[in-house]
């Protein structure tokens, strides 16, 4: 039963922390109230669509189907990379604006938008681990009986949520620009984390070519395949045997990325 | 919406071509039973692509999990799917069961 308390807690934990951060900034901003209950749509969508997901999962035995499936994990990937990537300038732009006090309405028209950015992350975050979830915990009502199942399982979505309460909670004591930076920093660790999987899964497939492989080895110091190792290389997106394409890949992200959001929180 | 959702995925599917060519390549398989690999072991040829048809006789749902093969595919009990390998150098490759992470583990050695 502690397998599936564990398995529950990290396939929920990265849904749970993105959502725990989202939702710190959305506390802190007077017109946050909207995106608030946005995030929650959002939740709430991206359940069903795990069920949905599971199912098809599930369902999905054929070669053409699992192509299919295949296709489509890698694309939320992507698609999951981007909308962050997206949500964290438009944050740093925000926060620019309220800064500069523009009128409240134009800040309103330009939120309206952002707030179905902030609905789809957590939708997409939710489904993508949630649909693992469903299928694990499918296929673990045959190994052991429903009742201690499901309790294990509530645990460890309770752990889950316990553990970005936390991080939410610690962010929250932080002001509001050190809040802005540390959100930032960690949902663009986040993205690149996805933006990595998403590359491997191409490379895997042979629509990427690796370049160079492996690039080194550091498993000896921090394994990705087990442990703490297997949550940074989950959550940050380490790998212990980079290929060269992984590494121009993640680091165009970072330098493209922090150049922009520089240009965003400055510029006009 | 779910029918109009599959048309997606198929047309995408051929769009993009299929991940996995079933041409002659040669297929080893492995069968994951009560959280473990059957065999563990796996020789492959290296520099060759290869197929490896996997299937989960349960009675759990398992992950097969690589970082290293960059591979990761979600099995449901009763579950068969295969998965295309792109060539491998010689080496040994550990692969890993996620939802049994203590007992479901493995490696390929390609030579």
């Amino acid at each position: 039963m502690l397998n599936v308390v564990l398995v529950v807690w990290r396939e929920s934990l990265e849904a749970m922390l993105i959502i725990g951060i989202l939702h710190a900034w959305l506390v802190r901003n007077e017109a946050g109230r909207r995106g608030r209950n946005a995030l929650w749509l959002g939740v709430a969508a991206g359940l069903l669509l795990a069920v949905a997901l599971g199912w098809g999962m599930l369902e999905a035995q054929s070669a053409l189907a699992g192509d299919a499936l295949e296709y489509f994990q890698t694309g939320v990937l992507f698609v999951a990379a981007a909308l962050i990537t997206q949500m964290v300038f438009w944050m740093a732009r925000h926060a620019r604006n309220m800064r500069r006090q523009l009128e409240a309405e134009l800040s309103s028209a330009a939120d309206a938008g952002n707030w179905f950015g902030v609905a789809a992350i957590a939708a997409l975050t939710v489904a993508r681990e949630g649909a693992e979830t469903v299928v694990f915990l499918y296929g673990a009502s045959f190994e052991a009986g429903a009742s201690s199942l499901g309790a294990a399982a509530a645990l460890g979505v309770v752990l889950a949520a316990a553990t970005s309460w936390l991080a939410a909670r610690g962010l929250r004591l932080a002001n509001t620009a050190r809040l802005l930076r540390i959100s930032s920093f960690l949902l663009l660790v986040f993205a690149s984390a996805l933006l990595v999987s998403g590359v491997d899964r191409l490379i895997g497939n042979g629509h990427l070519p690796p370049l160079v492989e492996p690039l080194w080895n550091s498993s000896a110091l921090l394994d990705d395949a087990s442990g703490a190792g297997n949550l940074v290389a989950q959550l940050a997106g380490y790998r212990a045997q980079p290929s060269l394409m992984l590494l121009i890949v993640w680091a165009a992200y970072w330098l493209i990325a922090l150049v922009s959001l520089r240009r965003a929180r400055s510029a006009r | 919406m779910k029918h109009v959702m599959t048309m997606l995925l198929v047309l995408a599917a051929q769009a993009f071509g299929p991940v996995a060519r079933a041409d002659d390549m040669p297929t080893y398989s492995i069968v994951i039973r009560a959280g473990r690999f059957e065999p563990a072991t796996l020789e492959v040829p290296a520099n060759t692509r290869f197929r490896l048809s996997i299937k989960n006789e349960g009675p759990g749902a398992e992950e097969f999990e690589s970082t290293e093969l960059r591979k990761e595919k979600v099995l449901a009990p009763g579950a068969s799917s295969f998965l295309v390998f792109q060539p491998l150098k010689p080496g040994s490759y550990r692969f890993f069961g996620e939802f049994h992470p203590d007992t479901a583990q493995g490696r390929i050695v390609a030579k």
